[in-house]
């Protein structure tokens, strides 16, 4: 007797049932598929974090020095390179398949141009975006002595806080950083298939490439 | 004017949900035509194998490189001439303040659009906290000068149909570098189309045929240009600057996508030079 009125009633809560039940399932999926990273994320490595800190602090205050002229930085910048990054690994990691390959010659003359072109690199990377602090936000262990430290930059020119990851290799007191991210843009990753493609298109021929970084090498620090 | 925008937001969704649907159909059908080949792409939620097992990055997918390669000259040609003179005058003579305004407006412009993503991907909370930055931004922020809503803890979280693809699990598909629009794949530029195809605010404001539409465009490329730049010096250090593009690029739009899905990026192991370990794998590698 008083059931129609009831259902009438019912209607709209059954519908709000419903929508949360949906709303719960979209939930639940979400989580689902996030779990894996979160997993992940929860593995962190306070040594390596606390290097990045201490490290990459120390570079991104240099650069934004104004006390300091360009060339002053520079020199700077090529004694602090070796405290912060692991430049003989980066070298050998930017070529690729070539790195099975290359004479010791090659690899001699190959690692001193990198070297001065990674340095004039990085620097015009972090310093287009002039922050002054570094923080570190977190760190995802891929493996052990392999990890991703995450930082934002602040501060200086930066209107909006950048986020810029750092991959390090290494354990304990020693730590040395192999890779940057910024954007989503890994630089040795990039510059590994930059490398590997010039050198396929020359026929396989490595000096190509070496003389090409000579000449941006050169290049990028006349424009500096 | 913030009574007229609520008033407005739940048909515009509608018509937005409506007309998305009906081009989502057409990029469905446009995305099982990419081929077959990268089936495999198309499925990230299940975890990658870890990678190759050595230190060399993932092979591009790019089977029209010499058409893109002349499309890229074509287009560095172009910018040379005509929009890095325009940008870095824009740059020259206006102030950074005055820049991040117009960076500012121009955003606001897309919110709508970010705002359908949002709700495409199945994520509510980012949806209405777009929404409450476009209503904000729209009034108190000045038709959008003035990005008030970050301040209030609404930090800007960009959306577009390429995303939406990616979080539905489509993969990238084939690099395409399109004169006067540059670096896309299949999915980005089926995005890229849909974006503008199925925009509120080119549909309830005014599109490309108004002035309205013709200043936004302008506006938008040249404020796209001066946000770029330093991409576009960062170019010039690059042995191959096309190689160096489209790593980028790839690599800017899938950590676009994993940020909406929340994925962990697989990387390649860093000490193990390829070709020796796994000899069948490079032999395959190699054309």
């Amino acid at each position: 007797m008083t059931s129609p009125g009831k259902t009438m009633k019912n209607t709209p809560f059954t519908r709000r049932g419903a929508n949360a039940a949906l709303l719960t399932f979209f939930g639940a999926a979400a989580l689902a598929v996030t779990s894996p990273a979160l997993a992940a994320a929860q593995a962190r490595d306070p040594g390596a974090e606390a290097f990045v800190q201490t490290k990459a602090q120390r570079v991104v205050t240099i650069l934004a020095n104004k006390g300091m002229s360009d060339a002053q930085k520079k020199q700077v910048f090529h004694q602090a390179v070796d405290e912060l990054a692991d430049v003989p690994r980066v070298t050998n990691f930017v070529l690729g398949k070539y790195a099975r390959t290359i004479t010791p010659d090659q690899k001699a003359r190959f690692a001193t141009v990198f070297r001065t072109y990674a340095e004039n690199v990085y620097q015009s990377r972090i310093d287009d975006y002039r922050g002054e602090q570094l923080k570190v936000t977190g760190s995802v262990v891929r493996k052990p002595g392999d990890v991703i430290v995450n930082t934002v930059i602040s501060g200086g020119q930066i209107t909006q806080p950048l986020p810029v990851s750092w991959r390090v290799l290494g354990g304990g007191q020693n730590w040395k950083v192999v890779d940057v991210q910024f954007k989503g843009i890994w630089l040795a990753i990039t510059q590994q298939q930059d490398f590997v493609s010039t050198i396929d298109n020359a026929g396989g021929n490595i000096d190509v490439l070496i003389n090409q970084l000579q000449k941006n090498g050169s290049g990028s620090s006349g424009r500096r | 004017m913030s009574l007229r925008d609520q008033d407005q937001s739940p048909g515009q969704m509608a018509a937005g949900r409506r007309f998305a649907a009906a081009g989502m159909a057409v990029a469905a059908g446009l995305l099982a035509l990419a081929p077959a080949a990268h089936a495999e792409d198309q499925v990230p939620t299940v975890p990658a194998p870890a990678a190759s097992g050595d230190a060399s990055v993932q092979p591009a997918n790019d089977p029209l490189e010499g058409l893109n390669r002349a499309s890229f000259k074509l287009n560095m040609g172009l910018d040379h001439v005509v929009l890095s003179p325009v940008t870095h005058g824009y740059l020259a003579v206006t102030p950074k303040v005055i820049r991040n305004r117009v960076s500012s407006a121009v955003y606001n412009l897309g919110e709508p659009n970010t705002v359908m993503n949002h709700v495409l991907q199945g994520k509510p909370k980012r949806a209405m906290r777009s929404t409450a930055r476009f209503v904000v931004n729209s009034t108190v922020g000045v038709l959008g000068l003035f990005d008030v809503a970050a301040k209030m803890h609404l930090p800007p979280r960009g959306a577009d149909f390429g995303q939406t693809f990616g979080v539905w699990g489509a993969g990238p598909g084939a690099y395409l570098y399109v004169p006067a629009m540059g670096p896309l794949n299949v999915r980005d530029g089926v995005g890229r189309a849909l974006d503008i195809a199925t925009d509120p605010v080119s549909m309830f404001v005014g599109g490309f045929s108004t002035d309205f539409g013709k200043a936004r465009t302008g506006v938008t490329i040249i404020d796209l240009r001066a946000q770029t730049d330093p991409a576009f010096h960062a170019l010039k250090d690059a042995a191959d600057p096309y190689v160096t593009t489209r790593s980028a690029y790839s690599q800017y739009r899938e950590a676009f996508i994993r940020e909406a899905t929340g994925e962990a990026q697989e990387l390649p192991d860093f000490d193990t030079p390829p070709a020796a370990p796994t000899p069948a794998k490079a032999a395959a590698r190699k054309p």
